[in-house]
């Protein structure tokens, strides 16, 4: 098991490198390189020589990638031009804000998504499964923030029940406005996410279904009920959790729309506000940020689902 | 001709699907509005402060927006950013990924694995944030908002040859074209890739609905096609601000976007089930 974890961390060591390499260079494409970006476009010959010593760019290239790779393992991710504060400190300021927000869409997701994938996989091909089947495919083709503008008119401008751009709120320390502040973007990414989840597990519960231990079940006289929740729920779990890695992709690209739609103070907004003001040490650290966390869950899941599954090998 | 007629009866036996053919026929009207945009009598640029969020009338048949132009103008000039944005970037992935698959599934090997590692590298990203930290490189601009968008589609059209390279690797037409001689060019590009073309051809319905949420998910994000191009992503993102006094303004574009969107996948979902149940097309017979 050991070997195996050891193993699948060194098969990401290229993947990191390139990506690291990639986010670093990115600064060499911009207009008017490193320096531009550092001294603005109006800086006389002097100043960016100055600059060019100060922040080491007169070394060579192998060397800065090196230095700046050596500090952003160490969580120094250099300071943002706009603020000046360190890139790590405001990055971390709003990871909480996103993390909150996911938790809450996958509460959603999991409400939503797993009843109507059991209800369509008990009655494959029958009306209650096509309907379902065109709620989720409803739910992956109406774009999130279509949906969250429409539930901003709903119960924000119409009603007045909800706020129309939310704040944070940490749940622990003031639970009813966090979640007044939540219920509409964790709809918003959790209904999204819905979508994925049922479609994949439906087809995990059908092939299940279809297993000689469910026969057997069946010729017991069980009832179909506790077939699907005792029996092929825990076996059909097992190949979904791969896709728990695709559902991830979606889940943070979603975030991020979802942050801006209600103004919510999350990673994703901080990333386009950096974009916006050409922040490019903030671009790099939020990228850096979310490219980590999104390959430690991948990560997290293949380690999982070989533990879960005793059929596979680790060698 | 033997195209032609592959591609006649694939749209009949589409045209057979309740789903797709309502697919087909929305995305024929968004298309045919697109082409003729300029045949009718529609102005996306002009300005009427006067009547500016005006809602729906007989004059504005989607209402006005800040500026007091014609939203229904705008969504229908935003259907041309939308779709020629999602056609430029299913080019540009099925140019780099076609070949990347065709290389790696047929060669194997050092050259796959290190087409599959590039591979590894961008999906490392969700889609949406590839895109941005390019467009953060390039600068925002349609040509950059396609650029982006189409990179992101590389890896799909990869894996999918790839993995249909791989099973037809050691069938028998295979190896006899190999066994007369047939170079590796020629049997990758006129052998293995024309039976591979139903298989793209899917990818390239799919691609062309992530491509149009994607334009319009960075365009919302104000990273996309700039202004004043119409685009209805950024419609709806300007839409947003005038939530209390025009609600129509982000309703009415969002309708028709998601309605295009839908359309795309109920055209992929038909076009899937035709290569899972073959028999109901000559598609199959033709190229397999």
């Amino acid at each position: 098991m050991i070997a195996f974890i050891g193993r699948r961390i060194l098969q990401l060591i290229p993947v990191l490198l390139i990506a690291s390499i990639g986010i670093w260079a990115m600064l060499f494409a911009v207009p008017g390189g490193p320096i531009g970006v550092i001294v603005g476009e109006n800086a006389t010959p002097e100043t960016i020589e100055a600059a060019r010593r100060e922040f080491g760019l007169d070394r060579p290239v192998a060397v800065q990638y090196a230095d700046w790779l050596s500090h952003a393992v160490r969580g120094d991710l250099g300071t943002s031009i706009h603020s000046r504060e360190p890139v790590f400190d405001l990055i971390m300021d709003r990871l909480p804000a996103t993390l909150q927000l996911a938790a809450a869409a996958t509460i959603v997701a999991l409400l939503l998504g797993i009843p109507v994938a059991m209800v369509s996989a008990m009655y494959p091909g029958g009306w209650l499964d096509r309907v379902l089947s065109g709620w989720s495919a409803l739910a992956l083709g109406v774009p999130t923030f279509w949906l969250g503008i429409l539930l901003i008119l709903w119960f924000a401008v119409d009603l007045r029940w909800l706020p129309s751009a939310s704040r944070h709120y940490a749940i622990w320390e003031d639970p009813a406005q966090a979640m007044r502040n939540l219920i509409l973007p964790a709809i918003t990414l959790g209904v999204y996410v819905s979508g994925v989840l049922a479609r994949f597990l439906r087809a995990s519960l059908v092939t299940e279904m279809n297993a000689d231990y469910v026969r057997t079940a069946r010729s017991k006289g069980l009832p179909e009920r506790s077939i699907m929740r005792r029996h092929v729920m825990p076996n059909a779990l097992l190949p979904f959790i791969t896709i728990v890695g695709l559902m991830m992709a979606s889940f943070i690209g979603g975030a991020v729309v979802t942050e801006a739609v209600f103004t919510y103070p999350g990673l994703g907004r901080l990333l386009i506000q950096a974009i916006n003001t050409r922040d490019y040490p903030l671009i790099q650290g939020c990228i850096v940020v979310i490219l980590v966390i999104y390959i430690f869950i991948n990560l997290t899941v293949d380690i999982l689902y070989a533990y879960v599954d005793p059929r596979i090998e680790y060698s | 001709m033997k195209y032609l007629h592959v591609i006649l009866s694939t749209l009949h036996a589409l045209l057979r699907q309740t789903g797709a053919a309502l697919g087909l026929g929305f995305l024929a009207l968004i298309v045919l509005v697109a082409v003729f945009a300029d045949l009718l009598p529609l102005d996306p640029l002009g300005q009427d402060f006067i009547r500016s969020l005006e809602g729906p009338s007989r004059d504005y048949w989607f209402g006005t927006d800040e500026l007091g132009r014609d939203i229904l103008s705008r969504v229908v000039f935003g259907a041309r950013t939308s779709l020629v944005t999602a056609a430029g970037a299913v080019v540009i992935a099925a140019l780099i990924g076609v070949p990347m698959g065709l290389i790696g599934g047929f060669f194997g090997g050092w050259r796959d694995a290190a087409l599959m590692r590039m591979v590894d590298v961008m999906m490392a990203l969700p889609a949406i944030l590839f895109a941005m930290t390019l467009i953060a490189v390039f600068g925002r601009s349609q040509g950059a908002a396609l650029l982006a968008v189409g990179i992101t589609g590389i890896p799909g059209f990869a894996r999918i040859v790839r993995a249909q390279v791989m099973s037809l690797r050691k069938r028998d037409f295979v190896i006899a074209v190999e066994a007369f001689g047939g170079s590796a060019g020629y049997n990758m590009f006129r052998t293995i890739l024309p039976n591979s073309l139903s298989q793209i051809l899917v990818q390239v319905v799919v691609l062309s609905s992530v491509a149009i949420l994607l334009e319009a998910a960075l365009a919302f994000l104000g990273v996309g096609v700039p202004p004043p191009t119409p685009s209805w992503g950024e419609m709806l993102r300007t839409g947003k601000t005038y939530l209390h006094e025009a609600p129509y303004y982000a309703v009415l574009p969002g309708i028709v976007l998601t309605l295009t969107i839908l359309a795309f996948d109920s055209i992929g979902r038909g076009l899937s089930r035709l290569i899972e149940n073959p028999g109901e097309t000559a598609m199959q017979g033709t190229l397999k």
